[in-house]
Order: structure tokens, then C-alpha cells, then sequence
């Protein structure tokens, strides 16, 4: 997840970006494990007016026995492999140049919150673009009152959905610390709302909790996050993380729209997709299922290059 | 004699006059027996006349012999609570009769229902059309949590999603029946319809005989060839995949399993290879080619489906997206179970099928759109309101519906708002009065609540509907206590003709009987036999020091004596201590055991099972009241008796085949290991006094080296007797001998015309202690036998467990 570098380019670029990203995750398990199998969610995505895949490849080391490639219900590119002899550590690596579109805020065409029902139940779709998938609660994110109850605090009456969102964005930047020491990757909303710190996982989401709450379908975005060094300082190399934001709906001819708490910024050139879903469990990097006996380390290193 | 009078005097009274013995149905409910008139239905009348010329005793001891079948069978089911404890299985003796007319238009009913549940779900996994044309709600399949999205999309191998459903049906006031409930997810209970159904004939075996009753076998004859035809190829394998022992209907997967002739496999069991299912057999692994799933589907794939679940296979849905087996029913079809759904059942059957439903659902209101939720709002003394999502009948969901008529005003206004915020995640539902049905209750018949679960198959020629199925019926006037878990009872359903009726049998002709062998051993199941027998002999080999120890220290009463103290210090490095006389470490191991036993009880004699489990039983005891001393050497004596009755048990019943391997492979090396491990610590030169006599009594050998040896016991002819001596069913070479006569006989024991490493190190062990003298055995030798026959263990593990 994000680390301490978290000051992102304010100024929103009026040009498309190129980058290259480049992506290593390490598993080192205490002792050696045989077989094992993983699902990889790591390339970034090709949407339409958002951001284009040019090139990308992940890869493995040691090689898969078994390695397939599918595409799963929120359209997230997936990988599948399956290792059956023992090893010690397990590397997965992900390179990729990405064209992010230059998007323009458009105008606020989302209703006020007592409009948005109406406009849901006008839409008989369950596809992968349907609101209806993000209304109610996921796996990850049971219903939580006091969450619930801040947002309902947060909404005014004649506010739109897209303002909602937006102050809602805007008061968990503020009420909450940026600890990645003070929650883990199975921290509830609940328990990080109370704790208010958290990591971009954690931000992420109690928003969507609250939205939910209020009946704006919301969904979690994965990816990636260009960042810049403190000034003065050299780019590490590495020192970018994965990151994750929200993806809230505003109506029918609102749309979706991608907000991070995180920075309190609507997501834009910065901000690469690598997948979409109702909470972290269904756009999860790597979800492993492995017999073993001892304890595993996980590092992660992310460069987000921009290609000058 | 006053009571056999009183007896004769109630039958006399029973015979006279009223057909129907005083029985009632109750007011504004409809009665199984009785028809509107109060008559008894002609259906009935054989059975009712049966039960009149039967006297108290009699009837007692028709139900006992029923009840004693079900418990000699092994029937039981599991109460979740506190305690999750095996219960007996609840049979409700008087069957519920129903004429072959009646049912025949039951059973059309549920077909079309079957049809129409199997075009709702593969719409909803497939193009969408209920939803894009306004016939389903988004909402109630986008918020289902029984919704699998990995799913979409994947059409099932055999085409269908659907092939084993029930339904539960009850009737209303006015006679008619109305489906309750629809079950698509893992329907369980048609094993147990099967068992109700032994248990009620042996009560009422020759009432039966003249009842032309409809023969249950065919139906399950004709599914198990469903399955067999899903088959992609020839070699693969069918299974049964239960969620495992801790699961309320284990006893039932098992059953069918085995009734079927089907293997019986947990998630464990299971790998996908090269987008294949394969169990993991002793023999290596072999292709499944159609699952009959009776694991809640979110629970299959913990990759892909429920990340927690630990009883799952990963990779399961990739091998279905392949399309390389068949999984019955489709993981996801659980959907149609939600109550919602049952509002939606009359519209969707107009638009699928072109017509009306032949059954009735009960009538139902999804509170998500408005004017449903304003009918149930205003109508809320008739209604019944609760989860939408729930799977579950109302009577049955722990709780979880509120009956609107029993609301005060104040709360009434309150549900008006829960409508009004939660209406998506709620259904309203009319509230029905099931109808009644005799059971025996304080020495008479008087009407009880039932419902029925009806079981549908997919066969070559279309849907069959089970002739019969099992009566949940009710423990008082209040149709909530209908549920097993509430103290409701099951009964046997007769589905009756006039005419003399088809006899099926699932077992074949004898003139072309065939004598299988059992399949390949699942890894997991010879895992547990093998651990069975090493539990089993490591509370033997306990059991055995411990009553030695007690018997001198009963003579002594010093702890302190260098032989006692020895012998505590020996036991305390296996955790064993000797200052409780029923050492906790001894009940773990049996529960070990227990457990171990528990996981392959369809590889069981029921009476082995029991006699663990009074094993177990009878240890605790011991541990709460038995005292050091003679007291605790008694108890160990009954302990040690019991064991020997297990292990009779096994060893009398147990077909000698692969899994019979296992278990004694494991005796034998624990065995072994215990003798070493003793002989090791005790039979060196600084032993102390008595350590010689101690060993053979330990080894159970103290007569037999009376008349083999002319001198006193000596450290010499012990090693002897214990460690070399290959007559000697206590020695270790005994034991070694034993695993190599087993082993050559196990799958794979020669590998490419070699031997494979497992059995190569037994001969190995084996002939190295074949050639040892008693002189040359010493600490050092004994512990390297130790850490060679652990080693052992290892490879077999290696070589047939992983």
C-alpha cells in the first residue's frame, strides 16, 4: 500500500501521461512450500477515455507448473498459476507502459441524494458497469452504524451525490491519520473508523461504507500512484506503492466518478487502474491458498516512471 | 396386571364405535387423515384398523424395533449449539399416507417447477434477459449474497445446472398444497427419507407388505444413472463432496455414498490439475468427472468463492470454467433459494414456460418496490415478515421473520418504518396453517403441524419426483416448532395405489453379480486409518505403563522408588504424567482417535464407532473420580479391555483391503515405536531392580518368557523376547515383519519394477534387526531404530498420504 510518500502532483496534467510501471512483489516463506496456487491481479487495465494498456507482462519466478490467463466478472485481467514443486521464495513481477488520458472534471450533472433511487431502479442491468453490484454490503464490508452515522452528519439536504462524495472525501483526509503501522490488509472498516488511521485501504473502504450507507452504489479501485519525492530529495527507485481509491456512482448521466481519500484529490493522470470490484477481496493483488508450516515476508516495490 | 387391563380396556374402547379413536382435527385446519367431513380417508383406513387391534405393548415394541434399527444403523444428525452433539435421529412412527391420485398431481406440479427454477438460474448465469426485461429486479441478484460472480457466464458440462432439488410443501385450510420452499443449493434428506422409511417398515413390517405402497429405490436408481451418464470419460470417478463430519447432515452424505456406490470426498481430498479435479488417492491421483455437491457452494473455491474457507478446493471454478466436470448441482444455482425469489415465481413462470403454476408458491411480497411493500404494510396481521435473502422457510430461520399479528400498535408503526428503510432485504409472506397429521403422543394419535420435503431428480427421461420424501412434523400445536433443531420429529411418507406396485431394488439380480473391489483409497481417509491405528496403540502402549506403574506403586505407595521414579520420568517425556492417575495427555489421545474415526465413518462398523465412543466415555469418567494406586490399576485393566473390544471389532469386521493396510500399518509401527522407546530407556545394564519384570509385564510377556527362558529375567533374554524374538506379537521385529508383509501389498510398492523408497527402507529396518543378537543391542541401536522407524512414518506419508 501507499508508504510515506505521499505528495502527489497537485496541478492536474492537461496532457495525456505515459509511464512505465514496474512492479515486484516477493514472497519468502519460512520454510520451503510445494504446490500452491495463486490468483494475480496486477496489469493495469485498457478503459475507454481513462487509460490505455500499450504493453504489459507479469511474470513469475520460480516458473509456474501452470499458468492461465482470464478476465473475471468486474472485467479485471487475471492470472492463475499453480506451482507443484518446493520453493523458498516467490517472485511476481509486473511491467507495463500505460497512457493515461488527460480527463477534464466535467460539470456536476448528479442529482441530489433523494434523486439517485429512482435513477437506480430505472436501470434493469446487473452487467459489470451496473451500479446495482456496489449497493449493498460485500464480503469485506458488512453494514457499520457508525459509519452510517458520520456520513449521514457529512450530507447535507440539497447536496448532490457528486458533492456528497467530494465532502465526504474531503472529512476522512481530515479525521484520519495516514499509520500504515496502526491497521493490517484484514482490519475492518469498522475497527479503522474508530481507530481513524489507517492506510489507502483502510480510507478507501470506510468512504465506501458511508456512501453505501446513504445508497450511493460505490466500488473499490486498485492500482497504482505516481508519486514524488519530498523536495530535494531523489526518486527512489522502488519507493512507489500500489495504491487504491474509490469509484462512486452518480446517477445516470453522472456516471462514475473516482475519488481518493487517501490525498483528498479526484483520481487522474497520477492515479493507473488495475482493477475494479466491490471491496479489496475481489481486486486482491495476490489471493494464495498454500499448505504451509511456517511464517511467509512479503515486500513489494512499485516505480511509476513517467516516459518524458 | 392392573396395567395390561388397563391396556385391553383403552384398545376395547379404541374399537369400539368411533373408526377414528377419538382423533380430532382441529379447528380450520386441514387434517392428513381426516377429510373435511371428519371421515377418514380410505387411504388411511388399513393403517388406523392395523393400529386398533394393536395393545399398548404391542405398538411399544413395533417402536422399538424401529428405533432400534435407526440407532443400530448409525442414523443420527447434528444438533448445533453449545455442544454440536450427535443426536438420535427423531423418527415420528406413524407414517403420513397419501393416495397415488393426489400425489401424481403433486408431483406434476413440482416438475414444472423444477423446469422452471432450472430457466431462472441459467438465465441469471447466462445472457440476463429476466433482468433486462423488467421480470426480476437487478437488485435481487446483484445483492444476493448467493450470487457467485465468478460463476457468470460459465455454462455447466452437462448442460444443466439443476439436477437434484426439493421443495417443501405444505397444505392449506382449504386442502390445497403450496410449495413453502425451494432447496437447490445441496438439498439434503432424501438418505434420510430412505432410513425413515427402513426404520417405519420394520415397525410396521406387515402392514406394509399388504399397503401397496410406492418403492423408493427406483427414483435414486434412476439418479445415480443421471450421474453416471455426466461422466466426460469412462475412468472417471463420482463423488459425493461433503463438507465433513462437523456438518448437521454428515451421516446422510456418507449413507448415499455408499448406497450409490460413490466415493465420499471433503475439499481436502481434492486437486485440480491442468484444469482437471483429481482426488488424491494411495494410488495417486484419479480424474472426477461429476461431483454431486452437498458443500455450501461459496465454501468450494476458497480462491475464487469464500476466501475463508478452509474446506474448499482451490482451483475448483477454473476446473468448471474448462468445462471438465460436472459438479451437481452448479455451484451458484442457490440463488432461487432465496425468498425472494418466491415472489417473482408467478410472473416468471407465465413468461418461461407459457403458463400458470400448477403449484401455488405462498404468496409473497419483495418490500424493495413500493406498492408490494404498501400490500404489505397494510396487511401486516396475515403476514409473516423476514429476511430476503434468507434461504430458509420461515418456520425454520431461528428467528428471524416476525409474525405480523403478533405486533402491538407501537411496534407495528416501527416495522412500517423498518419496511420503508430496509424493503430490499425484507419479504412479506401470507401467513398459512399447515395442515395437521396423527403422530403418537402420550398413547394416542393427535394432530400434529407437518410439511413435506419433496425430492426432484433429473433423469434421461426428464424430471422424477421421489414417491414420498419425509414429513417434518411439528413437536406442538405451533408451526414453528416444525424445525428438527426445535424439537420437531420426521416421518415416513407413504405415497399409496390401489394397485399392486412396481418392487425396484438397488442392489443387482444375483445370477450376474459382480464382485467389486473397493476403489482407490482417498489419501485423506487412509491418512486417518493410519493415524486411527497409531492413536489407538499409543493409548495402549499408555495404558499398559501406567497400569504397571499404579500396581507397584499401590504396593509401595513411594513415588520415590527409583523404579517408579524412573518409569514417571520416561512417561513425563511423552507428556504423560503420573500424578493424575487418568492423565489428561491419555484423554487427548483417545479424542485423537475419536476424531481420526470420525472423519471415515463410512468406513465403519457402527458398533466400532460406539465402542470408541464408549472408550472415550468411560476415560473421562475415570479421570474425575479414579484414585492412584489400585484403584487407578483397576481402571486401566476396564480401559484396556475396552480398547481390546475396538480393536476386536476392527479386526473381525474390517474387509482386509487398502484401508485396512493403513490402520494396521500404523499399529504396528506405533507398536514398535513404543517397544523401542521402553526398551531404549529400561533394559540397559543400570536399569533399576524390577525394570526386567516391569517390561514383560508392559509387553505382555511374562508367561510366555516363564516357558521359554529356565532362568530369571535378565537383561539378555528381555531383548530377547521383546526386541528379537519374531514370534513374539510384542517385539519390534514382530511389528516390522507385520508392516512388510503389509506394504508389499500396498499400491505402488514397486515402482517401474523397483521398489519404491518407502517400501525399500522397510525391508532395510527389517533385515537389519532381523540379523541383531541380544548382545549387541544397546541404547545407542534402540534410539536410531527410534529415529529410523519415525523416518519410517515420514515416507509413508510421503510416498501415500500428501
Amino acid at each position: 500500500m501507499a508508504n510515506e510518500y505521499r505528495i502527489v502532483i497537485q496541478r492536474r496534467a492537461a496532457l495525456p501521461m505515459l509511464y512505465d510501471i514496474n512492479l515486484r512483489i516477493t514472497y519468502g516463506y519460512e520454510v520451503p512450500v510445494s504446490g500452491g496456487r495463486h490468483l494475480v491481479r496486477v496489469l493495469p487495465a485498457s478503459i475507454p477515455g481513462r487509460q490505455r494498456l500499450i504493453a504489459g507482462s507479469v511474470t513469475f519466478q520460480p516458473t509456474p507448473g501452470e499458468r492461465s490467463e482470464s478476465v473475471d466478472f468486474f472485467a479485471n485481467a487475471t492470472t492463475s498459476i499453480l506451482f507443484r514443486s518446493v520453493h523458498e521464495n516467490l517472485v511476481i513481477r509486473m511491467q507495463a507502459r500505460v497512457q493515461a488520458e488527460a480527463t477534464e472534471l466535467t460539470a456536476d450533472l448528479s442529482p441530489p441524494l433523494a434523486g439517485l433511487p429512482p435513477q437506480l431502479a430505472s436501470c434493469w442491468a446487473i452487467d459489470v458497469e451496473s451500479p446495482h453490484h456496489f449497493i449493498g454490503p460485500s464480503p469485506l464490508l458488512p453494514e457499520a452504524a457508525e459509519i452510517a452515522a458520520y456520513a449521514r452528519e457529512i450530507a447535507g439536504e440539497n447536496m448532490t451525490v457528486r458533492q456528497i462524495g467530494s465532502a465526504i472525501c474531503e472529512r476522512i483526509h481530515r479525521d484520519f491519520v495516514y499509520d500504515a503501522e496502526a491497521t493490517t490488509v484484514t482490519t475492518t472498516p469498522a475497527e479503522a473508523f474508530r481507530l481513524k488511521r489507517g492506510v489507502c485501504q483502510d480510507f478507501t473502504h470506510v468512504m465506501i461504507v458511508a456512501l453505501r450507507s446513504l445508497g450511493i452504489p460505490a466500488g473499490y479501485v486498485s492500482g497504482f500512484l505516481r508519486t514524488l519525492p519530498p523536495p530535494g530529495k531523489e526518486r527512489l527507485e522502488g519507493a512507489d506503492a500500489m495504491h487504491a481509491w474509490v469509484r462512486f456512482w452518480c446517477g445516470t448521466t453522472g456516471g462514475w466518478m473516482e475519488l481518493d481519500p487517501t490525498n483528498n484529490i479526484p483520481a487522474g493522470t497520477d492515479h493507473i487502474v488495475v482493477g475494479h470490484g466491490r471491496d479489496y477481496g475481489d481486486v486482491a493483488p495476490v489471493i494464495g491458498v498454500l499448505k504451509s508450516y511456517g511464517s511467509h515476508t512479503t515486500e513489494q516495490a512499485v516505480d511509476v516512471i513517467p516516459v518524458e | 396386571m392392573a396395567k395390561k387391563q388397563a391396556a385391553e380396556a383403552t384398545s376395547k374402547r379404541r374399537l369400539d364405535g368411533d373408526p377414528a379413536f377419538g382423533y380430532r382435527a382441529l379447528p380450520g385446519v386441514a387434517d392428513e387423515m381426516l377429510d373435511p367431513q371428519g371421515n377418514v380417508r380410505p387411504v388411511w383406513q388399513r393403517l388406523l384398523a392395523a393400529l386398533g387391534r394393536m395393545d399398548e405393548t404391542e405398538l411399544a415394541n413395533r417402536f422399538a424395533r424401529a428405533d432400534r434399527y435407526l440407532r443400530d444403523a448409525g442414523v443420527f444428525y447434528r444438533a448445533y449449539g453449545k455442544e454440536n452433539t450427535e443426536r438420535s435421529w427423531p423418527l415420528s412412527h406413524i407414517p403420513v399416507l397419501i393416495d397415488e391420485a393426489e400425489w401424481a398431481v403433486v408431483s406434476e406440479g413440482l416438475i414444472q417447477r423444477a423446469e422452471l427454477l432450472e430457466k431462472v438460474v441459467a438465465d441469471i448465469y447466462g445472457e440476463n434477459r429476466l433482468v433486462r426485461e423488467g421480470l426480476l429486479p437487478p437488485a435481487l441478484v446483484a445483492s444476493n449474497p448467493q450470487f457467485l460472480r465468478p460463476l457468470a457466464g460459465v455454462n455447466p458440462a452437462g448442460g444443466h445446472f439443476l439436477h437434484f432439488c426439493s421443495f417443501e410443501i405444505g397444505r392449506g385450510p382449504d386442502g390445497n398444497w403450496w410449495v413453502l420452499s425451494d432447496r437447490s443449493e445441496a438439498p439434503s434428506g432424501a438418505g434420510f427419507a430412505l432410513e425413515n422409511r427402513v426404520a417405519t417398515t420394520r415397525a410396521f413390517s406387515n402392514l406394509y407388505a399388504e399397503t401397496h405402497v410406492h418403492r423408493l429405490a427406483s427414483f435414486f436408481g434412476a439418479f445415480r444413472d443421471t450421474l453416471q451418464a455426466q461422466k466426460l470419460h469412462p475412468d472417471d470417478r463420482i463423488a459425493v463432496l461433503s463438507p465433513g463430519i462437523a456438518n448437521e447432515t454428515y451421516f446422510e452424505h456418507a449413507y448415499i455414498a455408499r448406497y450409490l456406490g460413490f466415493m465420499l470426498l471433503e475439499g481436502e481430498d481434492l486437486t485440480v490439475v491442468g484444469g482437471r479435479v483429481m482426488v488424491r488417492t494411495v494410488a495417486g491421483l484419479k480424474p472426477i468427472g461429476v461431483l454431486w455437491r452437498r458443500l455450501d457452494a461459496s465454501f468450494a473455491d476458497p480462491l475464487e468463492l469464500d476466501q475463508s474457507s478452509h474446506i474448499g478446493t482451490p482451483g475448483l471454478v477454473e476446473a468448471l470454467r474448462a468445462g471438465s466436470v460436472s459438479i451437481v448441482n452448479a455451484i451458484g444455482s442457490g440463488i432461487i433459494e432465496t425468498r425472494a425469489f418466491l415472489a417473482f415465481m408467478p410472473t416468471l413462470c407465465r413468461h418461461l414456460l407459457g403458463e400458470e403454476q400448477k403449484l401455488p408458491s405462498i404468496a409473497t411480497w419483495w418490500c424493495g418496490q413500493e406498492s408490494e411493500r404498501q400490500q404489505v404494510a397494510n396487511n401486516i396481521e396475515g403476514m409473516v415478515i423476514g429476511p430476503a435473502y434468507s434461504t430458509r422457510p420461515f418456520f425454520d430461520d431461528n428467528g428471524q421473520s416476525v409474525l405480523g399479528a403478533s405486533l402491538r400498535d407501537t411496534a407495528r408503526t416501527s416495522v412500517a418504518e423498518w419496511l420503508a428503510t430496509d424493503g430490499g432485504k425484507l419479504v412479506g409472506q401470507e401467513v398459512v396453517t399447515l395442515s395437521t397429521t396423527p403422530a403418537w403422543v402420550r398413547g394416542r394419535l393427535t394432530p400434529r403441524p407437518m410439511s413435506l420435503r419433496v425430492f426432484a431428480a433429473r433423469t434421461r427421461d426428464g424430471w422424477q419426483i421421489m414417491p414420498g420424501g419425509f414429513a417434518r412434523i411439528g413437536s406442538g400445536d405451533d408451526v414453528a416448532a416444525i424445525a428438527m433443531q426445535a424439537g420437531g420429529t420426521a416421518a415416513d411418507v407413504w405415497i399409496v395405489s390401489d394397485k399392486p406396485v412396481e418392487r425396484t431394488t438397488l442392489l443387482p439380480a444375483e445370477e450376474s453379480f459382480t464382485r467389486n473391489l473397493p476403489g482407490s483409497l482417498p489419501s485423506r481417509a487412509a491418512d486417518n486409518l493410519f493415524w486411527l491405528g497409531r492413536y489407538i496403540e499409543r493409548a495402549e502402549g499408555a495404558l499398559r505403563i501406567l497400569r504397571a506403574w499404579h500396581a507397584r506403586f499401590a504396593e509401595a505407595a513411594d513415588p520415590s522408588m527409583p523404579l517408579l521414579k524412573d518409569v514417571s520420568s520416561y512417561l513425563s517425556a511423552l507428556d504423560i504424567s503420573t500424578r493424575q492417575p487418568v492423565p489428561v495427555s491419555l484423554l487427548a489421545n483417545i479424542d485423537s482417535a475419536l476424531f481420526s474415526a470420525g472423519n471415515i465413518r463410512d468406513r465403519f462398523s457402527p458398533d466400532g464407532w460406539l465402542a470408541l465412543n464408549d472408550l472415550s466415555k468411560t476415560a473421562r469418567k475415570f479421570h474425575a473420580t479414579v484414585q492412584a494406586g489400585d484403584d487407578a490399576t483397576h481402571a486401566m485393566t476396564i480401559l484396556l479391555r475396552k480398547l481390546a473390544g475396538f480393536a476386536g471389532l476392527v479386526h473381525e469386521n474390517m474387509y482386509r483391503f487398502t484401508g485396512w493396510r493403513f490402520l494396521s500399518i500404523g499399529r504396528y509401527l506405533e507398536r514398535g515405536l513404543h517397544m523401542t522407546r521402553l526398551l531404549g530407556h529400561m533394559s540397559g545394564p543400570e536399569a533399576p531392580d524390577g525394570a526386567y519384570d516391569m517390561l514383560l509385564e508392559i509387553g505382555d510377556s511374562v508367561m510366555t518368557h516363564r516357558r521359554r527362558y529356565n532362568v530369571n529375567t535378565a537383561a539378555l533374554t528381555v531383548t530377547d523376547l521383546l526386541a528379537l524374538d519374531p514370534l513374539n506379537p510384542r517385539s519390534v521385529l514382530f511389528q516390522l515383519n507385520e508392516i512388510k508383509t503389509e506394504v508389499e501389498l500396498l499400491p505402488n510398492a514397486f515402482v517401474n519394477g523397483q521398489m519404491s523408497p518407502f517400501y525399500r527402507e522397510t525391508m532395510r529396518l527389517h533385515s537389519g534387526l532381523a540379523v541383531m543378537t541380544p548382545e549387541a543391542m544397546n541404547e545407542t541401536v534402540y534410539k536410531r531404530l527410534e529415529q529410523d522407524l519415525e523416518k519410517l512414518s515420514d515416507l509413508l506419508a510421503q510416498t501415500y498420504l500428501g
